[in-house]
């Protein structure tokens, strides 16, 4: 189990990664923005963000876990299964 | 979904620049780049972006006044290479230019002809950076789609909607040239209404700036940057890399006139040819061929040529090469006729530079002022023409329309001339 601690960094990273990519004010982000229909992000800018998670966290997601890499909520609970699978 | 009786018009169509755009080292937008060009300024200076210490030349065509924030907000930015970004910033004020709204552009009848020789080099350069760095670097998932070649014209293509031919031109120095001929075809033939045509190129990067000194030609005069390039004088030492884009919308002149569109001139001729000898040396009976073809392509007798805006680009081969071409196409006349490099101001865009030369000769068509070939110091017995060196030449004397040569000659043996006659309103 990860200590809450961890998981928090997560979200904070995640919401970092997110702005920076898609450059938008991380005050306009809740657990269930969605990257295509509430923030423009098309399918190249789902790739770098699965890119830059990759990288950050040392993970790997692989091709059929991106369609699921599309609101904070469910990227970071991702990235946390991820981690925890690695 | 019909098929549409789609007939290839046989006749041939007249076709006229209704707009232009123009992304410059001497300044950005059409009456800034032809108010340092008619009146003899360089726009060449000292590289700042990156580290020149190991470079032979520290010196390029830079364009200092295109900020590219003024025309993208940060997240086109991150999708837009800079060769995109001019591409797209000239497209956009030549199509204002031409008094076209964003609506009547797009369309199956509208193409997009785009020249450039090193594409989204600078993207290129990036994420092989990231590559070879082993991790190191950042990797991106837009690497591809922002390096293609056909990336400029695809993008214009996009923003503006014109879904006609969309073609990417690559023919080295020629590319710019080439695209406005092959343009100026599907407009002339009925393939296309109107095609948004040029070049642009974006090469001053630290990799293609060190490519090109193992080629030795590219001039070392680097404590004077403005009187480096010096085309046509025998103390030429070769020319300067620039970067820039050219664009002009192409459209009959009959839906010109219909519309009450400004007309800058008319494209008469376009010939193309290839020396099939070297790589890289020139052959005069290459470059002497397309002339005559841009010619006889416009129904234009030699004599009829009032101005030649010139290759030009002060390496010792190219300068003696196109004046011996000049000379074989027109003969004693070559004497008489004013032939001008814009590269001594300008320096060399690669895939740029035919289409921003054409640019040139429509506005010395246009204003009656031709540019002149700056920093001409040394009588060459080989480059023997009248190559405009006093200054900006004011031909308001010559009456009635004038009819100008706009010459290319790229690596490879790719020569692209395209000839033009002002419009009598």
């Amino acid at each position: 189990m990860m200590t809450s601690e961890a998981v928090q960094s997560i979200e904070v990273t995640v919401r970092s990664i997110i702005c920076s990519e898609l450059r938008v004010e991380p005050g306009i982000l809740t657990n269930t923005t969605h990257l295509m229909k509430d923030l423009g992000a098309d399918s190249l800018d789902a790739l770098n963000i699965a890119l830059r998670l990759e990288e950050t966290f040392e993970i790997k997601i692989p091709d059929e876990a991106i369609p699921n890499f599309l609101t904070i909520e469910d990227i970071i609970t991702g990235v946390r299964n991820h981690m925890s699978h690695t | 979904m019909k098929v549409e009786d789609v007939q290839p018009n046989m006749t041939k169509r007249r076709v006229v620049v209704t707009g232009i755009g123009v992304v410059s080292p001497v300044g950005v937008g059409t009456e800034k780049f032809w108010s340092a060009l008619s009146a003899g300024r360089s726009g060449i200076s000292a590289i700042e972006d990156f580290d020149t210490s190991a470079l032979r030349t520290t010196i390029a065509g830079v364009c200092r006044d295109f900020h590219s924030e003024e025309f993208f907000d940060e997240r086109e930015l991150s999708r837009l290479d800079r060769v995109s970004q001019m591409a797209l910033a000239a497209t956009e004020m030549a199509v204002k230019d031409a008094a076209l709204k964003a609506g009547d552009v797009g369309g199956f009848d509208t193409g997009v002809i785009l020249g450039t020789g090193f594409g989204g080099q600078r993207s290129i350069e990036d994420f092989c950076g990231a590559f070879f760095s082993n991790g190191q670097g950042r990797r991106s998932a837009i690497a591809i789609p922002k390096s293609m070649y056909n990336a400029p014209s695809s993008n214009i293509a996009i923003r503006f909607k014109a879904r006609g031919p969309n073609i990417t031109v690559t023919t080295a120095c020629s590319s710019g040239a080439n695209a406005i001929g092959q343009a100026f075809y599907l407009v002339r033939y009925g393939h296309a209404e109107r095609v948004i045509a040029g070049g642009a190129d974006s090469p001053i990067t630290p990799v293609v700036m060190d490519a090109w000194k193992e080629m030795r030609v590219l001039s070392t005069k680097n404590e004077q940057p403005a009187r480096a390039c010096k085309p046509f004088s025998a103390n030429r030492d070769g020319f300067v890399l620039a970067e820039g884009a050219g664009i002009v919308i192409l459209e009959t002149l009959e839906s010109a006139v219909a519309r009450g569109a400004p007309i800058y001139a008319e494209i008469m001729g376009y010939g193309s040819t290839a020396d099939a000898a070297h790589i890289t040396f020139p052959d005069p009976e290459g470059e002497a061929t397309a002339m005559m073809r841009a010619l006889s392509d416009g129904s234009l007798q030699p004599s009829e040529i009032d101005y030649i805006n010139a290759h030009g680009t002060a390496t010792k081969l190219n300068d003696a090469s196109e004046t011996e071409a000049i000379k074989r196409v027109f003969g004693s006349r070559a004497y008489e006729i004013p032939v001008s490099s814009s590269k001594s101001m300008l320096g060399h865009s690669m895939g740029a530079s035919g289409a921003i030369e054409l640019i040139a000769a429509t506005m010395a068509i246009k204003t009656k002022v031709l540019p002149p070939t700056i920093n001409y110091e040394e009588p060459d017995p080989q480059c023997d023409l009248d190559y405009v060196t006093e200054g900006p030449r004011d031909v308001s004397r010559l009456t009635g329309v004038m009819t100008a040569m706009s010459n290319s000659f790229g690596f490879g043996g790719n020569n692209a001339v395209l000839t033009l006659r002002g419009i009598s309103v």
